[in-house]
């Protein structure tokens, strides 16, 4: 009995002691002196891959002109980020942000309005704003100050599989600048010539209803912020149109992300609509290289404001209030917003497309990708992203999107499009009480 | 730094974050109970002056855990008591108008009704399941007789030592719509069509209850087994002389026995229910339309996935420590009739 008593004595002080010891560890490295030092700045962002590594290579960039530069990049995934941040601001432990970090689009208007302390606007800055898309700026302006710069782009995009079209008696050509009432007609001939679906998605998520609304350039939300959930025509068109797609079975719905990603990569489902950062996910099926074409998405009928141009997702850089302002304003003004050279050494490697409106008129976007049959596609999605409608995220965007969520899932298992609409209304409101 | 949600300060691993009563047995004895001989050398001094000198070694003993447990504790407890009684934005909170403003909003908000009930449907189904689960593989591994005993002890126990996440994702996999359930169905021809498994209603919940059965049945059988074990094998013996069968016996002489352990596993058992987070947010993400969402999730979402409300968010904790208070009461009241 003893010896065991002792062991488990002593593995509990020792585990004690080493969460203590790793609790006191690791609060240096968190605790970043970025105002203080002269030369060097710290960064929030989460993709490898992605975002981390074209921070990095934007500090190559600003190397050469500064070579005492240093830049100290911290990888954090986006939710860690987003309740690293609520946890901060919450106890208003400033001094804990680095100098810049990372955002979601959708998630700025509800961060700035709940913590704007923890920001620095870019009023001071002299980025020149204009040189982005409208529609892409105004996720992160508040008040007509503006705290983000637009990195990342997330223009809509409709991808096809050229050869299974092909077999269906279509081309890309037969899929550019439709309607959703043309595309479901030409899906279901696909669909019963093939076998494959052309689009899939993850069942219980609202990318595609966002996506389709702001292609109409509606919004859950009136200009003062308030839900308009019921009673929006636009919404209604949407979940119509996506109910047909389910039931028409030409929409795959899966559960998870994973799977939806499989869907396309093997060779399940002949299509994509989604933000252009999936490329990279679509290009990751080597086998499929040359079979992929790229067009603008089908259009909402029915409505006015109907286009055939939207977004999902994106990015932009927010300087924190704990920044060395000067040097991470002059830091983005001279690479994000300010050097070609960086947008094309970061397109091909990561597929990060610019927002910079400038960065579009360069040769490597011009260039032809072999996996989308030799197509010059980044130029065509920068034009894209200059044309997709505004959206209205509002502070309560992720309480709208979870309560639409709910609410087509609902419909689409057979409650009435009405109720559940009122339901999701209540639930926003009751939130936003 | 105060914490938003102080029932669960480890959502990860419920059970352990309630000390079991019996483990706390053995420290107060050697506290109470002088060594023999230091008795006998303190015997000149005065009488007082022993009692303090023990009872003061006692308290030297006892204040390094009690200050820890006190200030990463019932601190934040308090801290978080205070914050669920403010609202506002943000970080800028003010006391609320009335005090009691997210207590009452609790009652009216449609999700936590939804997320309660969801809860209360996972606690009624899996807890009874689990823990008969338990006693009957407990009773199974206690016997002399069984060869490689220790094997299947190890084996069953193993689930415990796998990470709730981890354990979530692989679920989620199994249950795919290309997964291994729906192929290995499918390949035997019982049904034509993959089942839907994590979009509909039902069948999500019996998957998470299905996880929480796999992770958690071994755990308690563990705490069977031992208390088993601390039983006099004669009862049995007696019982078998007496022509009691194994249904008897186990009803009439194992089950009495064992009732302060059934009471501590199924308080422990209701306690990680109800702040069950892992499988909900990792297995089915709450989905369908917030149909598997458990109260700790959206406790989460409400702290720091949507706008920050941590005053409501707060409150939402307390509401699950009284409902756990509660139910620990009544099984208690109900199961121990030794006084």
């Amino acid at each position: 009995m003893s010896p065991i008593k002792k062991i488990v004595a002593l593995t509990a002080a020792t585990l004690l002691t080493a969460t203590l010891t790793a609790c006191g560890g690791s609060t240096p490295p968190t605790n970043n002196t970025s105002g203080e030092t002269g030369n060097s700045l710290t960064v929030w962002a989460w993709d490898p891959t992605f975002n981390v590594y074209a921070m990095k290579e934007a500090a190559k960039v600003y190397q050469k002109d500064h070579p005492d530069f240093s830049l100290n990049v911290v990888e954090i995934k986006w939710d860690d980020l987003q309740a690293k941040f609520t946890t901060l601001g919450q106890s208003g432990q400033t001094d804990q942000l680095p100098d810049i970090f990372l955002m979601q689009n959708n998630a700025f208007q509800k961060n700035v309005l709940s913590y704007p302390d923890m920001f620095a606007d870019y009023d001071k800055a002299g980025v020149d704003f204009s040189q982005y898309p409208a529609s892409v700026v105004n996720y992160s302006t508040v008040d007509g100050h503006n705290y983000g710069l637009p990195f990342d782009n997330g223009a809509a995009i409709a991808a096809y599989r050229t050869d299974v079209l092909e077999q269906a008696g279509y081309s890309i050509k037969d899929f550019t600048d439709i309607t959703w009432d043309e595309f479901t007609t030409k899906a279901k001939d696909v669909l019963a010539k093939t076998g494959k679906p052309l689009l899939s998605g993850q069942a219980g998520t609202a990318d595609m209803i966002m996506m389709m609304l702001q292609s109409a350039g509606a919004s859950l939300f009136d200009k003062e912020g308030h839900p308009t959930i019921v009673d929006n025509d636009a919404l209604i068109k949407v979940i119509d149109t996506y109910k047909g797609l389910l039931s028409e079975g030409v929409f795959q719905a899966v559960n998870t992300w994973d799977e939806y990603i499989g869907t396309f990569v093997n060779d399940s489902v002949a299509g994509v609509v989604n933000g252009c950062w999936i490329l990279g996910s679509i290009q990751s099926a080597n086998d499929q290289s040359g079979k992929w074409g790229i067009t603008d998405l089908p259009k909402l009928t029915g409505l006015s404001s109907a286009t055939n141009y939207s977004a999902n997702g994106g990015s932009s850089w927010a300087i924190s209030a704990n920044a060395n302002y000067d040097l991470a304003a002059d830091f983005l003004k001279a690479t994000f917003a300010g050097s070609t050279d960086l947008y094309e050494t970061i397109l091909p490697s990561s597929g990060a497309l610019a927002n910079w409106l400038p960065a579009g008129k360069s040769q490597a976007y011009a260039q032809p990708q072999p996996f989308f049959d030799n197509e010059a596609i980044y130029t065509k999605i920068v034009d894209y992203a200059a044309k997709a409608p505004s959206n209205n995220t509002g502070a309560y965007y992720y309480e709208a999107l979870a309560a639409v969520s709910a609410a087509v899932t609902k419909v689409t298992s057979g409650t009435d499009l009405a109720t559940a609409l009122q339901e999701a209304q209540n639930t926003v409101e009751f939130a936003m009480k | 730094m105060s914490t938003i949600a102080p029932t669960k300060p480890n959502p990860t691993d419920p059970p352990t974050s309630s000390t079991p009563p019996g483990r706390r047995e053995p420290r107060r004895r050697s506290v109470a109970t002088p060594p023999g001989d230091s008795r006998h050398r303190t015997r000149r001094s005065t009488v007082l002056g022993l009692e303090r000198r023990h009872s003061l070694t006692g308290w030297a003993f006892l204040i390094p855990a009690a200050a820890l447990i006190a200030i990463l504790n019932f601190w934040p407890m308090i801290e978080a008591f205070i914050l669920s009684l403010e609202t506002g934005k943000g970080a800028r909170l003010h006391l609320s108008e009335p005090l009691w403003l997210n207590y009452t909003r609790l009652f009216n908000d449609d999700l936590f009704r939804l997320t309660l009930g969801n809860t209360l449907i996972y606690l009624v189904v899996q807890v009874p399941i689990m823990l008969v689960l338990a006693l009957i593989l407990a009773m199974l591994l206690n016997d002399p007789h069984l060869r490689f005993k220790s094997f299947w002890r190890t084996a069953i126990f193993l689930p415990c030592a796998v990470s709730l996440v981890s354990y979530s994702l692989v679920f989620r996999t199994l249950f795919a719509n290309d997964g291994f359930v729906n192929d290995t169905l499918m390949g035997l021809h019982l049904i034509n069509e993959p089942i839907q498994c994590l979009a509909n209603t039902g069948t999500a919940r019996v998957v998470i209850i299905l996880g929480l059965l796999w992770r958690w049945t071994g755990y308690n059988m563990v705490f069977y087994l031992a208390a088993l074990q601390n039983l006099d094998y004669s009862t049995f013996e007696a019982a078998r002389i007496d022509g009691a069968g194994p249904v008897k016996t186990f009803f009439h002489v194992a089950i009495p026995q064992l009732k302060p352990m059934i009471v501590l596993t199924a308080i422990m058992s209701t306690n990680g229910t109800l702040q069950l987070f892992d499988e909900s947010w990792n297995l089915t993400a709450g989905g369908p339309a917030n149909t598997t969402m458990s109260m700790s999730h959206y406790l989460y979402n409400l702290a720091f996935f949507n706008n920050p409300n941590v005053g409501y968010a707060s409150a939402l904790s307390y509401a699950i420590l009284i409902l756990v208070a509660i139910l620990a009461l009544i099984q208690m009241k109900v199961a121990d009739r030794r006084d």
